[in-house]
């Protein structure tokens, strides 16, 4: 029982690195929460899930998204 | 040899412009950089979560050139510095990224994924 391929999102739009200043982008691979998006789910290739999990950590730390969404201090 | 880095800085929103802009050339300064640093001013935003007291901050983006030795002083100036909340060094590493792909090798890479797809 094979999953169907999903196809990497960041291969068909010819992204060669991940912007990590590019918090529009970052923000459709995190869940309600802001957590990652697994690769099962966004079907990224391994390359760009590496990419783009520096991309959101780099991003969190400069406040771009956050690290957890609706939290309040 | 000097090595291309790029750095984000958040400075408090309450500082004026042109006090931004005198510490960014100071910063910069320490660097011993031949070339012009590219700074983009991104402006006030606001934070995605707040940072000690403050909600907002003012973003600024340059891309420069240095010798990794000059890095650790202009690091300790950035540290040391009351009006940046937050910095990033990064190296700009947009030039090992994958190689760009032609049309012909993407459409060979699907097909040979492809072919592996029957062979299960």
């Amino acid at each position: 029982m094979r999953r169907p391929q999903k196809s990497c999102p960041f291969c068909e739009s010819r992204v060669r690195w991940i912007d990590y200043k590019d918090d529009r982008t970052l923000g459709r691979f995190i869940t309600d929460q802001g957590k990652i998006l697994p690769s099962r789910l966004s079907g990224s290739c391994a390359r760009h899930q590496r990419q783009l999990s520096t991309a959101i950590k780099r991003a969190r730390f400069l406040a771009l998204i956050p690290y957890i969404r609706g939290h309040q201090a | 040899m000097p090595r291309t880095y790029e750095a984000v800085y958040i400075f408090d929103s309450t500082l004026e412009d042109a006090a931004i802009s005198e510490k960014i050339n100071r910063f910069h300064g320490l660097l011993g950089a031949k070339e012009q640093p590219e700074v983009a001013h991104w402006g006030r935003r606001q934070l995605a979560y707040s940072i000690g007291p403050k909600d907002n901050g003012y973003y600024v983006v340059s891309k420069f050139a240095a010798e990794p030795n000059a890095l650790p002083e202009y690091e300790r100036a950035l540290k040391l510095d009351d009006g940046v909340i937050r910095y990033l060094i990064t190296l700009h590493e947009h030039e090992v990224g994958a190689p760009p792909q032609s049309e012909e090798e993407l459409a060979a890479a699907t097909r040979r994924d492809d072919d592996d797809d029957d062979e299960d």
